[in-house]
């Protein structure tokens, strides 16, 4: 129930104040911000929901061998090389030579004859120990083992069925796509795949209810596809269906199964494209499934917000927009609660770490009836200084119940007091370029609206914090106050909608100062020169639960 | 004879006695405590990896426990056994393993083992043990006149 923050991104909807946050359904629409993305064109924030994603390359997680996306397709998406995955435990096999044969006892045996072993080499898995040689594959060669066991694949009774069918349709195909009215360029589709001749004849399908498009004339297709239709003879299967599918092969064995192990987990089995086994024991090895990597882009404007490199290994980005380089890190605590989890760390060394957790929990605490005051952390990732406003953010007008219903559950709630004026955060620098931190801790606050609160340090929950202010300024850090009072009735999370703005000087040559806060301004102005933008944006700041308690059982200091 | 013993392995015979055959390898952070008074007996040629503990009454021979992996006292370790990385074996009663069996996952599910490869790992273990005898003396920081 550690206090946290999450941001909130519009994502495309017209107004842009967020949803209250006590709903549940809310909770899809913050997030935190290492999962934003920034958008420097619309200005704006984008969030994985919004973004559109699209795929980059293709990769196996094994070899990190990059996959041009041309044999993605002719390898169904496998890796082509020697990487399987073990059905049993799911981790990556290894090829290993079996052992040398042994006439003499093992204890002086040399070292094995050959770097590469002796054949027949079988898949190994290091984790759980499982090898080919149970289901009864092994391999002459150790390299190229895919092609080696692309004979295997071939000669299953489904690929075989599926080869039949392809036959069968073929000539039915072309002669329907040769005669066909669409576009030209199916009339190349005479001499190419099957494959592409059926999905593409497949999409000029008649549908009811859906009038067929056609470019050229309509009904002449229409008669000639009905023509061709009654044509099909029937198609003979391999195997009698019938038999094939049935389980009663299935039946059999789990009538006569032994323990609950035997029979193939769901896990082992669901990565298996085809219908696999049942029993743990007849699971084959399975080529390691492609991973692909994934770029972004803005939905609005289509710049191109996160695009990995092209090497596989590589975990870096060649555009990397991300929000946290654009907006301000926030970081909520709650000093009483850290007091109170150092003075029980001073205290007691000895309870387990359940108890340690749960009191550290109750330390932290929102008691009904009590107030508290919690610290924001502002992190400026600019290059300049920037001067922060904070905000409550206005609900939307809410349908009433009634007049009672809802002055009780205004008066139920709880209230937040906010640093209504503004201040500012310093720039990012490099450590060494730092003053002095002392200077920065004597600056006077000006336009404090309330008493003012300059701890030292801060970080002392015991410190006279109890107003609303700034507290500490250091580097590109500020961390202010706010107060949260809870009166008795309260219930719930306290989590509140904040609105942050800020106004930072840019170089570009854009418009002048606006000091609305509310909705991203930019209005567009003819001066030059450096110019003072404003950006702001909503958050949501979830202090805990409230705890209902008659007298508190820690003597939180404040 | 020809055990390794890392410097930060902790053998700790507290109640009884500990007898460790030959050929073993015990690594950094392993833990072999024997908090019974009975004579607690280590095989020949098994790997005790990295952070594991270890308070099975017997242990046979050529075994691997792996990384973190915790073996309570009330199981008993036959010969040629895996207990896989992380792996918490915890029976409720007194139990002993059987040959070639291999622990694994968060579960600790068993199945067992064929015996495939076991020379080639055994090879594998001589030449772990001779390559530590060989470096181990030379970065002992404590005992640096032996090694040096």
């Amino acid at each position: 129930m550690a206090p946290k923050i999450e941001y909130y991104c519009p994502c495309l909807s017209e107004s842009p104040h967020p949803p209250p946050p006590n709903r549940p359904s809310s909770s899809y629409s913050f997030h935190p911000l290492h999962n934003l993305f920034f958008c420097e064109e619309c200005d704006a924030v984008r969030c994985n929901r919004c973004v559109s994603v699209e795929v980059s390359g293709y990769y196996c997680p094994n070899c990190l061998f990059e996959v041009p996306s041309a044999s993605v397709r002719a390898e169904k998406n496998r890796c082509a090389r020697n990487c399987f995955l073990c059905p049993n435990c799911r981790n990556t096999l290894t090829v290993v030579p079996s052992d040398p044969p042994e006439d003499v006892d093992s204890r002086m045996s040399p070292i094995v004859s050959t770097t590469l072993g002796e054949p027949p080499f079988f898949l190994y898995c290091n984790h759980c120990r499982w090898d080919s040689a149970e289901v009864g594959i092994t391999f002459e060669k150790p390299t190229g083992l895919a092609a080696q066991l692309q004979k295997f694949e071939d000669s299953a009774p489904e690929s075989l069925e599926f080869e039949r069918l392809k036959e069968h349709f073929e000539p039915f195909l072309r002669a329907s796509s040769s005669s066909s009215a669409l576009p030209s360029a199916s009339s190349h589709h005479v001499h190419t795949n099957p494959i592409t001749a059926a999905a593409s004849s497949a999409l000029a399908r008649d549908i009811p209810g859906v009038g067929k498009y056609n470019p050229l004339s309509r009904s002449r297709v229409g008669r000639e596809k009905g023509a061709h239709r009654q044509e099909y003879p029937d198609y003979k299967s391999r195997v009698e269906v019938g038999t094939a599918l049935s389980g009663e092969a299935d039946v059999e064995f789990l009538r006569h199964l032994e323990t609950v192990s035997q029979v193939a987990a769901l896990e082992q089995r669901w990565t298996n494209s085809w219908v696999s086994p049942l029993s743990a024991s007849d699971l084959k090895p399975l080529r390691i499934p492609l991973q692909s990597k994934k770029s972004k882009r803005c939905p609005s404007c289509r710049h191109i917000l996160i695009k990995p490199e092209q090497k596989a290994q590589s975990v870096r980005f060649k555009i990397k927009l991300v929000a946290a380089n654009y907006l301000p890190a926030i970081a909520v605590t709650l000093p009483h609660a850290q007091a109170a989890i150092e003075m029980l760390k001073r205290t007691s060394k000895t309870t387990s770490a359940a108890a340690q957790a749960e009191e550290q929990q109750a330390a932290g605490a929102l008691i009904a009836g009590h107030s508290y005051s919690f610290h924001l952390a502002f992190t400026n990732p600019l290059y300049d200084p920037i001067q922060i406003r904070l905000a409550k953010a206005i609900a939307p007008a809410q349908t009433a119940e009634g007049d009672e219903a809802a002055e009780r559950a205004r008066r139920s709630t709880f209230q937040i007091q906010l640093p209504s004026a503004a201040f500012p955060v310093g720039a990012f620098a490099e450590a060494w370029e730092y003053d002095d931190e002392d200077e920065a801790m004597f600056l006077d606050d000006d336009g404090m609206e309330v008493v003012e609160a300059r701890g030292k340090k801060g970080k002392d929950g015991r410190g006279k914090t109890r107003s609303v202010g700034i507290v500490e300024k250091r580097a590109n850090v500020t961390i202010v106050s706010g107060e949260v009072l809870i009166p008795k009735e309260a219930r719930g999370d306290v989590k509140f909608n904040m609105l942050v703005s800020y106004t930072y000087r840019s170089d570009d040559p854009e418009p002048s100062e606006e000091a609305q806060t509310g909705t991203p301004s930019r209005s567009h102005g003819a001066n030059k020169g450096p110019e003072m933008k404003n950006f702001s944006f909503y958050t949501v700041v979830d202090l805990g639960s409230i705890m209902y308690r008659e007298e508190p059982k820690l003597t939180a200091d404040l | 004879a020809g055990t390794i013993v890392h410097p930060k392995a902790t053998i700790f015979a507290i109640a009884g006695p500990i007898v460790i055959g030959s050929g073993c390898i015990i690594e950094e952070g392993a833990i072999i405590v024997n908090r019974r008074k009975e004579v607690m007996r280590i095989g020949d040629d098994n790997l005790f990896e990295i952070g594991c503990r270890v308070e099975s009454p017997t242990v046979g021979n050529c075994n691997t426990i792996c990384t973190r992996a915790r073996v309570h006292h009330t199981l008993r370790i036959s010969s040629y056994c895996v207990v896989g990385a992380g792996v918490l074996v915890v029976p409720t009663e007194d139990e002993m393993l059987d040959e070639y069996t291999v622990i694994y996952g968060p579960a600790a599910e068993r199945r067992v083992w064929s015996g495939r490869g076991k020379v080639q790992e055994m090879d594998l273990r001589r030449k772990h043990a001779e390559y530590l005898r060989e470096m181990l003396p030379k970065f002992n920081r404590l005992r640096r006149g032996d090694g040096a």
